[in-house]
């Protein structure tokens, strides 16, 4: 049953020719016209089309509108009140979701007397309701698009309807010509619109078709709707395989068909006779041959080997479309609508090889992409910086991650196991920047961080001191002292970053360890920006770090241009900026860090700087030494490393310690966001508002990190220490590191498995299922197995013994765990877990001390919860930074409704 | 989502009363089939397969037995049956035992929603038991019907007649398959097929239709299906793992759809655009591992789960990462593109960095902010690449690809492997 329409049909069909498919007499009724897509294209639909959308309906929101540039579009709880509020539309465009469909169209249909036609956007309808929409409008006489349609666009008329054809900008591929278009996929639809003026034509109407089961407007309709369009001159059509519509079809204008999709015939699974049934298949090479049946070809068209007639062509690339259409066209007598623009050859907008050599033939360069995204390019390639888009932060980190199944954490995607084969400094280095610096950028790093580590009368250890004696934690100590390292104390060197940043920024400089003329910079450099950057009458501390720096092999543009532009008498921050900016320059350039982060750099600098040096008495700190070793001497020759480790032990560290040292303090560096040092420092960044990121206080964020750390968490190391101690109490143990010990260790590993046998056999008896576990043995993750061993401690172990270094503590502890087996204390072979390496690693340095009474279990105790802090101010900086710039206002609190109340 | 044989068939024909042929799952004792074997005389073994399979007559896998020991030498031999079919071959895991229908006559049915008529249809002849489409079409009535009244007793009375079929199933069949619309169209079925459906004698000597085979498929846009109760582990078969953690993202705002084409592919290619879809799988071949159309504007955390697990089973083999579709109209390229670099920068760093190119080639909303975004990510990974606007021919993309491809695995993939201090 359908409603008479054009003659020749057996079905209502109500278009005779594409004039009518969109024209500027339609008014245009939205259906979820608020929904999330047709919110962001109706109003582009709406001012293309001079304002043809009469109303929209979005159940419940009668009085709302949509806005657009031509004024906004009334929303009424239904179509029914739409009409009745006066409006009238002819076509309704649905975006309903796919179970609201049936039911929207049904409402147009019975609500609208004057409904022509119905567009249908929703993708993935079921079958079952295709098919009773297309009842619906057959016996009410509606011509459908769609569904899963991108709409109908006439180029002539200046009118979308429906979907987003020509998305945005729908000028810059409905261009007015003689070209009509129907395609089975909405984004070819557009491509090819912009394809065919690379020939020189244009389109008339354009149809996206939709390509589900039922396909209301197939190609029969459109084909009779061209023949009576005096504007078309020809057509091209975009079919894919499955269904017949394009079986038995009359073409009488010329037209060259595009056919792609013979791979799905192999995804095709059997399933009974029903669909072999309709004849000889639909798949694509069946309809290639339906489509050269009427064109009398014998083949497809290529470039290579045109194949075509008066009739038409049949190409299987969408790039072959527009050179077909025009020889066609020619033998019809028909030239382009107009003079060919651009082409479709290979043109590339972005490119990088990352320094391998490719062969010419690949090796494409960049060439300048068309209006407008030549703008477009120019004015992202002059952001300076890495933009990361924001979102909640909480309990997520874009620097650390831990993997679940190793317990390994990784840094900028590093694993701490392989960070802890580098430096403090560079670790440092690394957290901010991303990338570990070469021996130039490490040497500048470490005068950066050395030349602020001594501060004699400073507050900053005056304060530190205030609070060790007032019996502070270690963290407790640190977080004084780095309360004092506030805005003030960097202005000055971060306004000299800023001031380079400003002054470089556009000159392409790939690395500020090159060479570069900045005479012309120089010489536009006012007065007012030079006394910024200098000292007036001299600062001893700049003099030093110019006088380290003239001893140094590298160069840096922009310290030399500090120095230069203040006579040589620059400040020291001035220097820190440019120290600073050198070492930060490539990582801003390929948008590693942002910009932020870059002007961030000497805050951090002297904040690390700051917690070594508070972490060494105010008497230690002298004027021309620190802990007794020449200021000169520190800057020339010390690494960062060194200074930390003399900060604790009161000595340089042999080469042998400094290793261990170094490897300690990289296993230290991040257990992930989850842990509790990291979500203070996360928390602090959160609560001064990093979407402000100029208001974030560095300092306060490094005392989020201090206060999150503990007896619990950080200065529990020393537990295992303890029990080591107690272990060797009565060992005459000379040097841990000696192999050569003489001593039996696995007897002192039994007589504690027998002990500890019965300890534990008591404690149960006694009902204490609480009782005290052996420290740094046995892991949650790597239990279970017969030898059990945890992959973190296994690599250390295998480093030192690289290196060739012993530990008796560690051996202790790999004869401990197998005495525990074999003494039937556990049933199987306990791991040694990574702790333990930290643990053994900090006794086997302080073991002569304490041995010899020089150092007291306290201060031990005390050196162990600093070397952590030290160790994980690496990690909490990465988060800080990384916090900064990607997390939002507040975004680490927790809901009211996700909290609890304990009574 | 396709059904095939009776053990789930005639549950499925119970819920409309239609007669099916008594059967028996792979748990049947031998004293419940003796018990067929002496009830209906004869009974036949056949295999059953997960999904839809076809065919299977041709090939040899229907057993027929009239004895226990015959039942049980067949119930061997096709209880884990290989069957090929087209690219297709499919397992066996289990049997069915059915009783015989003795019946002079056998009839072809079905149902399906038919492209030529824009309309459900229904297609019957009395020749039925054999290969439908080896018939004369003169011998086969196709009769299209309204949706809204569905198929009524008369469009069968008139299509045997037209057939000229025997007097005597006409009033039977009238009165029964006009229930199979119920059927179909309750329950989301795209494809309904009774074959052959035989005519049994009742004891009162009047014909009654019993189905002795059944196929379905269903509408996987319809969730109708699901008041079926079917467990969901019977259409596994029709999908790869990988597949399956795909379509478990399938909602209806952006495509998630995607196949599998080679298992050993060089080139993994997210591609935008049912279109793009085609003619990028098309161009590559052999050479793609998926075949995939994310478009259709997927929000971030959409595009970004649907990335990892392309991700975490394609790029460890690939060379070349491929992004590929054409001009968008509304996908927003920067949140698609962001999704991708992060999902990217997730992979590296849960499974460690792989040498792999990337080609990009797109347009559409965004473009140049998506495409920096992806630059930079790409720049932190030191990863290569090159990105070419909407205005490069794709398939010209698409070869560039290919020959970077060619290259990577020549030697590309080895060089960039040692520069970045990576396993090849």
């Amino acid at each position: 049953m359908h409603k008479k329409g054009a003659e020749g049909f057996p079905y209502y069909v109500g278009i005779n020719s594409l004039a009518e498919v969109a024209t500027r007499e339609d008014r245009v009724c939205v259906l979820n016209i608020l929904g999330t897509e047709s919110r962001s294209v109706t109003p582009t639909s709406h001012e293309f089309s001079g304002g043809n959308v009469a109303f929209g309906t979005s159940p419940g929101r009668t009085g709302q509108s949509l806005p657009t540039k031509s004024g906004p579009i009334p929303v009424y709880n239904s179509v029914k009140e739409g009409l009745a509020a006066g409006h009238a539309f002819s076509t309704g465009v649905v975006y309903l979701p796919p179970s609201g469909v049936k039911d929207g169209v049904a409402e147009m249909v019975r609500a609208n007397k004057d409904l022509k036609k119905i567009i249908i956007v929703t993708e993935k309808i079921s079958v079952s309701d295709a098919r009773t929409i297309r009842a619906i409008c057959q016996m009410n006489g509606v011509d459908a698009f769609g569904g899963n349609a991108l709409g109908v666009a006439d180029a002539w008329s200046r009118v979308r309807m429906g979907g987003a054809l020509g998305g945005s900008k729908p000028e810059e591929s409905l261009i007015k010509g003689s070209i009509a278009l129907f395609s089975n996929s909405g984004n070819f639809t557009t491509t090819i619109a912009v394809y065919l003026t690379s020939e020189g034509w244009g389109t008339t109407t354009s149809i996206s078709s939709g390509k589900d089961v039922y396909i209301h407007f197939a190609p029969r309709e459109f084909l009779h709707a061209v023949d009576n369009d005096n504007r078309s001159k020809g057509s091209v059509i975009y079919v894919e395989p499955g269904g017949y519509y394009e079986r038995g079809l009359r073409i009488n204008k010329p037209t060259v068909v595009c056919v792609v999709g013979r791979w799905k015939a192999k995804l095709t699974k059997a399933c009974g006779h029903a669909g072999s049934l309709a004849g000889s298949g639909d798949d694509a090479r069946a309809k290639e041959q339906w489509f050269m049946n009427y064109f009398g070809v014998d083949g497809i068209y290529t470039p290579e080997n045109p194949i075509f007639s008066k009739k038409g062509a049949v190409v299987t690339n969408i790039a072959h479309i527009p050179e077909a259409l025009t020889k066609v066209m020619a033998l019809n007598g028909i030239k382009p609508d107009f003079e060919p623009r651009g082409s479709l050859s290979l043109k590339c907008w972005f490119g990088n090889s990352q320094g391998l050599v490719l062969p010419d033939e690949l090796d494409v360069k960049p060439v300048e992409a068309v209006a407008p995204y030549n703008e477009q390019i120019e004015i992202i390639s002059r952001q300076i910086g890495a933009q990361f888009p924001r979102q909640t932060m909480k309990d997520a980190s874009g620097a650390s991650m831990m993997d679940p199944g190793t317990q390994v954490t990784k840094i900028h995607n590093l694993s701490i196991l392989d960070a802890s084969k580098y430096s403090l400094e560079e670790n440092l280095v690394f957290a901010l920047l991303k990338s570990f610096p070469d021996q130039t950028e490490k040497e500048f790093a470490n005068l950066a961080f050395n030349a602020f580590v001594h501060m004699p009368g400073d507050p900053v250890v005056l304060a530190a001191d205030a609070a060790r004696e007032a019996e502070s934690s270690p963290n407790s100590v640190l977080s004084t002292a780095v309360g004092i390292i506030g805005k003030a104390r960097v202005r000055d060197a971060k306004a000299a970053s800023a001031l380079l940043l400003d002054l470089f920024q556009y000159e392409k400089i790939e690395s500020a360890t090159n060479h570069f003329d900045y005479s012309k910079i120089l010489k536009k450099l006012s007065a007012e920006q030079k006394k910024a950057l200098s000292s007036g009458n001299g600062n001893h501390l700049a003099a030093r770090i110019i006088s380290t720096l003239g001893k140094m092999g590298g160069k840096s543009i922009f310290v030399e241009f500090v120095i230069e532009a203040t006579n040589g008498k620059p400040s020291s921050d001035a220097l820190l900026g440019a120290i600073w900016a050198t070492l930060g320059w490539p990582a801003l350039m390929k948008r590693k860090i942002s910009k932020a982060s870059f002007l961030n750099l000497p805050w951090h600098s002297k904040i690390f700087s700051a917690i070594i040096g508070a972490s060494v008495p105010s008497k230690k700190h002298e004027k021309e030494s620190l802990c007794g070793v020449p200021f000169t001497e520190i800057l020339e020759n010390w690494s960062f490393t060194e200074v930390a480790f003399l900060s604790l032990v009161g000595r340089r560290p042999s080469t042998i310690e400094l290793f261990e040292f170094t490897l300690l303090l990289g296993l230290i560096i991040s257990n992930g966001p989850g842990t509790i040092s990291a979500q203070g420092s996360k928390g602090a960044v959160s609560a001064d508002g990093p979407e402000q990121p100029e208001r974030v206080q560095i300092n306060k964020c490094v005392i989020g990190f201090l206060t999150h750390t503990g007896f619990a968490h950080g200065g529990n190391g020393y537990e295992a220490i303890a029990f080591l101690i107690d272990q060797f109490k009565d060992s005459k143990l000379q040097d841990p590191g000696d192999r050569k010990h003489g001593i039996n260790l696995r007897a002192i590993a039994d007589k504690y498995s027998k002990w500890y046998s019965g300890y534990k056999k008591s404690e149960k008896e006694a009902g204490n299922i609480d009782y005290a576990k052996i420290p740094c043995v046995n892991h949650p993750v790597f239990k279970g197995k017969e030898v059990n061993v945890d992959p973190r401690e296994q690599f250390v172990s295998r480093l030192l013994e690289e290196r060739g270094s012993y530990n008796i503590f560690l051996d202790f502890y790999h004869n401990l765990v197998r005495s525990l087996f074999e003494s039937k204390v556990t049933k199987n072979v306990y791991c040694v877990n990574v702790d333990a390496v930290i643990a053994v690693i900090l006794l086997k340095i302080f073991w002569k001390a304490l041995a010899e009474k020089a150092i007291s279990g306290q201060e031990v105790e005390t050196a162990a919860f600093t070397t952590f802090l030290y160790g994980r101010m690496i990690g909490c900086a990465a988060e800080i930074d990384d916090h900064l710039n990607r997390g939002r206002n507040m975004d680490t609190r927790t809901p009211a409704s996700q909290v609890s109340f304990v009574g | 989502m396709q059904l095939t044989g009776l053990l789930w068939g005639a549950k499925l024909l119970r819920r409309v009363d239609f007669p099916a042929a008594e059967v028996l799952g792979p748990e049947a004792s031998v004293d419940e089939i003796k018990d067929l074997i002496k009830r209906k005389g004869q009974i036949f073994i056949k295999p059953i397969f997960k999904g839809g399979v076809g065919k299977k007559g041709k090939s040899g896998l229907i057993g027929r037995a009239s004895d226990i020991a015959k039942a049980l030498e067949e119930k061997e031999r096709l209880y884990f049956a290989k069957h090929t079919h087209g690219n297709t071959v499919s397992k066996a895991d289990g049997v069915t035992f059915e009783g015989g229908v003795p019946a002079e006559h056998e009839v072809y049915f079905s149902i399906s929603d038919s492209t030529e008529y824009r309309a459900p249809v229904m297609t019957i002849t009395h020749h039925g038991g054999m290969d439908i489409e080896e018939l004369p079409k003169d011998k086969i009535r196709v009769v299209p019907f309204d949706p809204l009244t569905g198929l009524k007793s008369f469009h069968v009375a008139n299509a045997l007649a037209e057939l000229n079929a025997p007097k005597e199933i006409i009033s039977p069949l009238v009165q029964n398959l006009s229930r199979l619309w119920t059927l179909y169209n309750n329950y989301g079925m795209s494809m309904l097929e009774i074959n052959p459906v035989r005519m049994s004698t009742t004891t009162q000597g009047r014909l009654v239709p019993v189905a002795c085979d059944f196929k379905c498929s269903f509408d996987i846009d319809d969730p109708s299906w699901k008041r079926l109760d079917i467990p969901a582990h019977l259409f596994a078969s029709d999908y790869s793992e990988f597949e399956q953690e795909i379509n478990q993202l399938r909602t209806y705002q952006g495509q998630s759809d995607v196949f599998v084409i080679n298992e050993k592919g060089t080139i993994t290619a997210p591609t935008f655009g049912g279109g793009a879809n085609a003619l990028v799988t098309e161009l590559l071949g052999e050479r793609a591992t998926i075949s995939s159309d994310f478009g259709g504007n997927p929000p971030y955390e959409k595009m970004f789960q649907i990335s990892q697990i392309v991700f975490k089973y394609w790029l460890g083999q690939s060379n070349v990462l491929f992004i590929i579709g054409g001009k968008a109209n509304n996908t927003d390229i920067y949140e698609t593109f962001r999704a991708m670099a992060d999902a990217l920068r997730w992979f590296f760093n849960t499974y460690g960095p792989r040498p792999i190119f990337v080609v990009v080639g797109r347009g559409g909303p965004n473009l140049i902010r998506g495409m920096a975004y992806m630059k930079d990510t790409l720049e932190s990974l030191g990863l290569p690449y090159r990105f070419f606007g909407h205005d490069s021919a794709m398939s010209e993309v698409v070869n560039y690809a290919l020959k970077i491809d060619e290259w990577m695995a020549r030697e590309g993939r080895r060089l960039l492997a040692a520069k970045k201090g990576i396993e090849v």
